[in-house]
């Protein structure tokens, strides 16, 4: 055999790919490293040494690498099955049009090796060849012998061959149809029952890796009754004790893909406390892998509350865990909290609210606003909690308390006054205009309980000007609020607070509302007292951050990027580009419509306000992408409520330029389909309130009468443009 | 579509060795190198960059790409994933390459690469397929087609052609049967062994959160199984217990007969040759039975009953005290100076063991500086004989502290605590411009050898399908990591 020739090529090419990149020194040090490869090739024990070089030069210089290839087909006949295999890996590896001619022969010979090592490589290498020339692996009938090698005795084969055929199948549904020439229907990797009986077998022999690949081919199956799905979970499930996180999660996804199907409650419920285990295990890994698995717990949690129930302290945070370990863990305990466990929870957000790191500090005093939200039961205990922590006087902790306690008072009404005083004590210490807007909306809203409250609000309509808008808005709310409750004493402050607002004022937004007040307050007192003094419907937590036709896409994708992203994947593929027929192409014909509308609504909110993303910074949902994301995760709820997909059905015919030509707010017009994102802005009059977040008090208030009966916005809105043009 | 190929970062965040990429354009390993260099010079702690970091794909942007990344001693490796794929995969295959770089270089470290370049990029070509599969990584198959660096073969590779072609470049263990001739795809064929050896090491880790009371939040421990085998043939091993129960959330190697686990508690498996982790469990103490649903019924989930919680070894008492009196006041034109006290004790529980290399850690907060402080046996023993040899064994190994200026961290270092005593550190701090925010928990480090939490006992290692009587051991081992709030 001739490798002298190659090892005197050798040299040469690693000097010319080194040199140009690498300083004299670390030349020399490789230098060395070469020479003992070529050392070593001329054993004939590491040829594979050469391997990195010849690829970088078939980029360069394909037509030298030609010489080459003889070498190549002569060693895939060598009697040593080990340069056999890796002759067939480099020839795919060589990305040369030239070489892959002469690649077919070789790797039709490999296909049927008797050596399961050299048939495994080669079944990659179609793989390859595909990606480089299809037409070649189907004139070649490539295709057809993977398919027969599906049932390979060894389970190895078997495993790189489903991930051979399921990277054709990828590549080939989704490369356009300008390659024409192939058939496609014969690239679809279609999984058959026969092809599922074969992969349960081989799943329990082969290597992590080829188990992965198993189970995501798996999860494409479609089960043809819930016999056969159940049948599915059951063999899937003993992957569940893998020692490789990777094989859990993906084993995790299949078996809540066919659960799905599964009729039988006891076995679904049995499949779920068996899924607790291994992903409670997950979370003494390195704090990546619990990040991973955080970010998916958080998801199936959604769909599954029931599984962890009894595990909230597996994710209590320690002082050393990572930022990102924190902030999913405070998340998803928020998420298990219950009236048992409240205690221990509540305990726990105290300890976290006293440590160093701001935004940790402030996400876990929102959490215990939520959990307040979220548990009648415990609300006044975590009212009592956030009491301590204002008590420590440290400033941020303080703003973000104020911020949550607005929460708890608009989930119990008139509950909690006793704290007002507290709260308002700490007034002067605000700076933030969040935690600003949230006193001033409390003072607004127990105007009559609250004896100075015309004096607090003085200090707010003097500095009027200097505030930021949402602290302006909310300002004029409560003043107005103020003045309906008390009109004797407040008349002054009320005239200064309109007046200011409409002329001094460059926001239109706060001009706007100004003069719908006045307007509202001159024509007729009554109509403004149902207005703004309307009942407003009690916040509740959401059980999903996202909507629940993508929750259910999600799910299917358990363990991917979408996964740890909460997001589909044609959201972040890409610019975010997603088209009307993508979609139409996505969604199933087997789901029903009203499904797929939901589905494709709120993937174009997804996609439209990743667009807008800066519009969407409320950053304060608890959420390690930061604002963007827990801006879209609002959304996503606002989506979830019926109401809101009436509104969004409603306007999407009738185009919302009534709303822009009345708040002039240009911003808004990419976001037709977000109402409720603009933070504390006109728009905000349709939050529903459903949302825990900041924007839904200041937002509900100046319309409350509105958004009391969201079912037929138009025409309400109609009203006030006409005062408005009349005031004009 | 799948794992693109590892990048291997030195810690100034320059390429050293990558895989070779697949992607048509080579501007992506460097965009990814990019991505993660700025995320890190972005972030105002390294450990909190999100691990995973999403990348825009420079050819396709159809593609999702993103690129999962650990830090490894000096070493960063990155390792970018592309299509919708687990992020997990990515993780799982990194830990996987650093296992194997620590099993054939026992450490893994910028100097250790570069001098082992060769056998490193051998690996990387084995285990990584270019399109994105991970190819072969079990130790024992790597073992037959990348030789690790011998001392032979260190001779060899300083030695030039001549000397290989006379010499056959045989390496010690003889050639390899055939690779991959192996029926069993975790262990090679062909295994001998002058003496035939199999140790088992249980080592179980305490993981748990103290609260200010004393009273343990949540305390678990979880144990791994490692075994170091080295038996000729193709042994067949029966691991007995005498009390399995203690184990659940159980995960195994692949050899491990599962069914058999499941009929009776009995790990059954054909081993693979050297060194693995048989099986992976929790240990929490009274939950062994159908666990989620005993626990879910129970309403005593305000705080965990004792029986709960792995006990915790060691009690800490810890003060903290800081004084507002001096320089408050900014008139006087001086820098606010707040003097702080410390004081914390450490009493062992355990009455039959010391603890080992205790390391107490706290973070004193920002402006921490002027740290004097005192570490000191207060009592110890109370006579009895064991202890006071112990100490003298131990010789100068006595208490020490130290404190780390970058990170703020205090640090309490004790070699040895042996039963029934107590240690103790006192002294003084102070800060500057804010009141001192320590931090409220003390991070403590241990090691206990010969003791496992969960007092797992094995019963019989039997060993059938082979002549020989091989020598076997078994041995426990228990580290702690204590969050201890004050």
């Amino acid at each position: 055999m001739s490798k002298g020739p190659r090892s005197i090529r050798g040299p040469g090419k690693a000097k010319t790919t080194i040199v140009s990149r690498r300083s004299q020194h670390e030349y020399r040090k490789r230098k060395d490293d070469i020479k003992r490869v070529i050392a070593s090739m001329t054993v004939g024990k590491r040829r594979k040494l050469v391997v990195p070089i010849l690829m970088n030069y078939a980029k360069t210089q394909p037509e030298l690498v030609i010489l080459a290839v003889n070498t190549f087909v002569k060693d895939s006949d060598d009697p040593n099955p080990l340069v056999r295999a890796l002759a067939i890996r480099t020839m795919g590896c060589l990305r040369a049009e030239k070489i892959i001619d002469y690649l077919c022969d070789p790797l039709q010979k490999a296909l049927r090796d008797e050596n399961p090592y050299v048939r495994k490589t080669a079944a990659l290498c179609v793989a390859k060849l595909y990606d480089l020339k299809p037409e070649l692996v189907m004139e070649n009938g490539f295709l057809e012998q993977l398919h027969d090698m599906i049932s390979d005795s060894n389970p190895m084969v078997v495993a790189n061959t489903v991930a051979a055929l399921t990277d054709i199948h990828i590549a080939a549904t989704s490369s356009e149809p300008s390659t024409s020439s192939i058939d496609n229907s014969s690239t679809v990797f279609h999984i058959t029952t026969a092809i599922l009986n074969k992969l349960l077998v081989a799943l329990n022999e082969c290597s992590e890796w080829g188990r992965v690949a198993i189970l995501n081919a798996l999860a494409r199956y479609t089960a043809a009754d819930d016999k056969e799905s159940e049948h599915i979970c059951e063999r899937v499930v003993p992957q569940f004790q893998h020692i490789n996180g990777s094989v859990v999660l993906a084993a995790v996804k299949v078996v809540m893909i066919h659960l799905r199907n599964v009729k039988r409650e006891d076995l679904g419920k049995q499949l779920i406390r068996k899924m607790a285990p291994p992903l409670v295990t997950l979370l003494s890994s390195p704090p990546e892998v619990q990040w991973v698995a955080l970010r998916n717990i958080n998801l199936l949690l959604q769909k599954r509350p029931e599984l962890l129930s009894s595990e909230i302290r597996v994710f209590f945070c320690k002082y050393n865990d990572p930022l990102y370990v924190k902030v999913e863990k405070l998340d998803i305990m928020v998420r298990l909290a219950n009236d048992k466990n409240v205690d221990a929870l509540l305990s726990e957000l105290k300890e976290y609210a006293s440590e160093v790191d701001v935004d940790f500090v402030r996400k876990s005093v929102k959490a215990i606003g939520q959990t307040a939200v979220k548990i009648d039961e415990a609300a006044e205990k975590c009212v009592n909690v956030l009491l301590e922590l204002i008590a420590t006087r440290v400033s941020y902790v303080v703003q973000e308390a104020i911020v949550v306690m607005k929460d708890i008072f608009r989930k119990y009404p008139s509950t909690y006054e006793g704290v007002i005083p507290t709260l308002c004590a700490n007034l002067d210490e605000l700076d933030e205009p969040e935690a600003k807007a949230s006193l001033i909306w409390i003072i607004g809203e127990y105007a009559n309980k609250i004896d100075n409250a015309d004096e607090l609000l003085t200090l707010f309509v003097d500095t009027f000007t200097e505030e930021s808008y949402p602290v302006q808005l909310q300002t004029l709310t409560a003043v107005v609020k103020l003045f309906l409750k008390k009109p004797d004493s407040s008349q002054a402050i009320v005239q200064q607070v309109l007046n200011t607002a409409t002329k001094d004022c460059d926001s239109p937004d706060v001009r706007d509302r100004a003069y719908i007040y006045w307007r509202l307050l001159s024509m007729d007192p009554a109509a403004a007292k149902s207005v703004v003094l309307s009942h407003r419907p009690p916040i509740s937590i959401p059980r999903t951050t996202v909507a629940p036709a993508v929750l259910e896409e999600l799910i299917g994708e358990i363990g991917s990027l979408a996964s740890v992203y909460h997001k589909p994947a044609e959201t972040f593929i890409g610019k975010g580009r997603l088209s009307a027929d993508a979609i139409q192409r996505k969604v199933g014909p087997g789901e029903d419509d009203e499904s797929q509308l939901s589905t494709q609504k709120a993937l174009q909110t997804v996609v439209a306000g990743q667009q807008s993303e800066n519009l969407l910074d409320f950053g304060d949902e608890p959420s390690t992408e930061g604002g963007g994301l827990s801006g879209l995760a609002a959304t996503q709820t606002m989506l979830a409520q019926p109401a809101a997909a009436n509104l969004i059905a409603g306007t999407s015919s009738n185009p919302l330029d009534d709303l822009v030509s009345i708040f002039g707010n240009v911003s808004m017009q990419p976001m037709s389909a977000t109402p409720s994102a603009a933070p504390g802005g006109g728009f905000g009059g349709f939050d529903f309130g459903q949302a825990p977040t900041s924007a839904a008090p200041q937002a509900v208030d100046a319309f409350a009468g509105l958004s009391a009966t969201p079912a037929a916005p138009p025409p309400q809105q109609q009203k006030p443009q006409e005062d408005l043009l009349g005031l004009f | 579509m799948g794992i693109d190929g590892l990048i291997i970062l030195d810690n100034a965040g320059r390429s050293i060795i990558q895989s070779g990429f697949r992607s048509t354009t080579p501007a992506y390993p460097l965009l990814q190198i990019d991505a993660v260099n700025t995320a890190l010079a972005a972030a105002s702690r390294p450990t909190d960059v999100d691990p995973v970091i999403q990348v825009q794909h420079p050819s396709n942007s159809d593609i999702p790409s993103a690129c999962c990344h650990v830090a490894c001693g000096d070493l960063r490796i990155l390792c970018p994933i592309s299509g919708n794929v687990d992020p997990l995969v990515g993780f799982a295959f990194l830990q996987t390459f650093v296992d194997i770089l620590q099993e054939y270089f026992g450490g893994v470290s910028l100097a250790i690469v570069k001098d082992n370049f060769d056998v490193v990029y051998q690996l990387l070509e084995e285990t990584l397929d270019s399109v994105g599969h991970p190819l072969t990584t079990s130790h024992n198959a790597l073992r037959d087609i990348v030789l690790p660096p011998s001392l032979f073969s260190k001779l060899l590779n300083a030695a030039t052609a001549n000397l290989a072609a006379i010499g056959g470049g045989t390496p010690i263990q003889g050639p390899p049967a055939g690779p991959f001739s192996s029926q069993i795809p975790w262990r090679k064929a062909g295994v001998k062994y002058a003496s035939n050896e199999m140790y088992i090491d249980v080592n179980e880790n305490l993981q748990a959160i103290v609260n200010k009371q004393g009273v343990p939040l949540t305390s678990s421990a979880y144990g791994k199984i490692e075994v170091a085998c080295r038996l000729s043939g193709t042994p067949d091993c029966t691991l007995n217990f005498t009390n399995p129960q203690v184990m659940t959330d159980c995960s195994f190697h692949p050899c491990v007969r599962l069914q058999r686990w499941s009929r009776d508690k009995h790990m059954s498996f054909i081993p693979p040759d050297g060194h693995f982790v048989l099986a992976e469990y929790r240990y929490t103490p009274n939950t062994n039975s159908n666990s989620a649903i005993t626990r879910f019924a129970n309403p005593s989930s305000t705080a965990p009953s004792p029986k709960e919680v792995v006990p915790i070894p060691f009690a800490i008492k810890a003060k903290f005290e800081v004084e507002e009196t001096t320089g408050t006041n900014g008139a006087t034109g001086r820098a606010a100076s707040f003097p702080g006290t410390l004081s914390a004790t450490v009493m062992l529980m355990l009455t039959t063991r010391p603890i080992e290399n205790v390391f107490v850690e706290l973070n004193l907060g920002e402006s921490a500086h002027a740290i004097k402080c005192v570490a000191s046996r207060e009592s110890g023993g109370l006579g009895r004989g064991l202890s006071a040899l112990e100490s003298g064994h131990a010789g100068s190994a006595s208490a020490s502290w130290s404190f780390d200026s970058r990170k703020k961290v205090l640090r309490w270092e004790i070699p040895n605590v042996p039963p029934s005593t107590h240690w103790s550190l006192q002294g003084s701090f102070a800060a500057s411009t804010t009141p001192p925010r320590p931090s409220h928990a003390l991070q403590v480090r241990f090691e206990i050898q010969s003791h496992t939490f969960s007092a797992l006992k094995v019963d019989q290692l039997k060993i059938t399908g082979e002549g020989y009587k091989p020598y076997k051991g078994v041995r426990g081992r228990s580290t702690g990591n204590v969050e201890w709030r004050w």
